[in-house]
């Protein structure tokens, strides 16, 4: 009687046992969605500001080219660029989790945001162009996209350090694999700093350069 | 022994120093640190402020500093420090912060999400090349910031609706809760330093971290007379333009 009180204690204590880790994973379970969905609508966001600036490129091209003469080839160079990120297909929703997808997609990015820079830097030695108030306002609005887009980025890469963590971390690293939560991909700051796509708007910068050899 | 720490005290101090700083949230919706702006317009614009926050919930607020205190550049730093002072309503984000950097001659717009609409990248540009930059060129502080308070607010104006009070207004816990929390930090201060006399030679780093801290705290304890500005929770995605002068 002593006895099967005994194993009755101790199968109650391990059903607590039990249900209390069941409890813990499922807050742990829970947590880890919610971490996954930031990570998933900060990836919409990041697409939302490179889309802005995808939008932008039409209107600045066909202001940049009624100006006389201008040349040609920074305008294809940028119209290639935009086909070439067209071109790299992602999911929109979801971040992706394959590295090499989200390497593709920044370098695609990185390329137009070269040839954008690249295309500013022209416009300098077109100061009639630079003047016109549409150009002004078109250059305000590529600023403004630039600066979301490092701003979007780092809210992506700060939504996934969170996740990322609590994947690896006691006691989620033990079932994280089993529901399929793997660790997500950041934006490498590397592969801005090798390549040059940093761009830089600063056009009081630029054109200090030439006016200052003009003197 | 008490040397060797004041020298780490002194050489933690300073490395914060060198580094960035977020400046603590403002007091005010006019702020001019680098002291500019004559007394009269300041209360004025301030005034014009607090009352457009009742009007159409819009929090809008003017930040003069003497020097920009980081190494980032002017957007980036800006948009954070925009962040963590959270102007504009929790939901509407509905918030914009034109921050001066006198020495530098730099300023920059930051327009929250939720104005992102009235306030496009475009228009913050015209209204900082054509309503401040000129009168900033001449010296006119006081000129440069009424004209862009001014557009800004026209701009603004209808987006939202007020509801006739500010964040400050409606949060009396604001006036006493910081207080508090500064009085627990004293107490605790003075618990780590009570206690380091004694112990604290073998525990330097309790007043390493008494000292780290506190940098984070302090001029935190403003006393916002009347009111004042108190941030409402809004957010910034990096909308809006800068200039220099």
């Amino acid at each position: 009687m002593k006895k099967l009180a005994i194993i009755l204690l101790v199968l109650v204590v391990l059903g607590l046992l039990v249900l209390f880790f069941v409890l813990a994973a499922g807050a742990g379970y829970n947590h880890l969605v919610k971490l996954s969905q930031g990570v998933d609508s900060q990836w919409a966001q990041v697409q939302n500001v490179y889309q802005r600036r995808a939008d932008l490129i039409p209107n600045l091209v066909a202001t940049v080219s009624g100006a006389a003469n201008f040349e040609k080839s920074t305008l294809t160079e940028i119209t290639a660029a935009r086909a070439s990120v067209g071109q790299v297909k992602i999911d929109p929703n979801t971040a992706p989790s394959d590295p090499a997808k989200l390497a593709a997609f920044d370098q695609a990015q990185g390329q137009l945001s070269s040839a954008l820079s690249r295309l500013l830097v022209v416009v300098e030695r077109y100061p009639d162009l630079k003047a016109t108030e549409n150009f002004r306002d078109l250059q305000a609005q590529l600023e403004g996209t630039e600066n979301r887009i490092s701003v979007e980025r780092r809210d992506f890469n700060t939504a996934v350090q969170n996740y990322n963590t609590a994947v690896k971390s006691f006691p989620a690293v033990f079932y994280a694999g089993f529901f399929g939560f793997q660790t997500k991909p950041y934006f490498a700051a590397s592969a801005g700093a090798e390549t040059p796509p940093k761009v830089q708007f600063d056009f009081n910068k630029s054109a200090a350069a030439p006016a200052a050899t003009n003197h | 022994m008490r040397r060797l720490c004041s020298i780490l005290v002194l050489l933690l101090g300073f490395r914060l120093f060198a580094g960035e700083v977020i400046p603590p949230p403002p007091a005010a919706y006019f702020n001019d640190y680098a002291h500019v702006v004559s007394a009269g317009t300041a209360a004025q614009l301030d005034k014009t402020l607090e009352d457009f926050e009742r009007q159409s919930s819009d929090q809008i607020v003017v930040a003069v500093f003497p020097k920009m205190q980081s190494d980032s550049s002017i957007e980036d730093y800006t948009v954070r420090v925009a962040r963590s002072w959270q102007v504009g309503q929790k939901n509407k984000n509905n918030g914009a912060v034109l921050f001066v950097f006198v020495q530098d001659h730099k300023m920059f717009l930051q327009v929250g999400y939720g104005l992102e609409g009235v306030l496009p990248d475009a228009l913050c540009k015209r209204i900082i090349d054509e309503q401040i930059t000129p009168r900033f060129k001449a010296a006119d502080f006081d000129g440069g910031l009424t004209a862009g308070v001014q557009a800004i607010l026209a701009a603004t104006k209808g987006e939202y609706k007020g509801t006739g009070t500010t964040v400050a207004d409606s949060r009396p816990s604001h006036g006493s809760s910081s207080p508090f929390l500064g009085f627990g930090f004293i107490v605790l201060i003075l618990i780590i330093i009570f206690f380091a006399r004694g112990l604290g030679m073998f525990f330097p780093w309790l007043l390493l971290s008494s000292s780290g801290s506190s940098r984070g705290w302090g001029g935190g304890g403003f006393s916002s007379g009347g009111g004042g500005f108190s941030g409402g929770g809004g957010s910034f995605g990096g909308g809006g333009a800068g200039g220099s002068w």
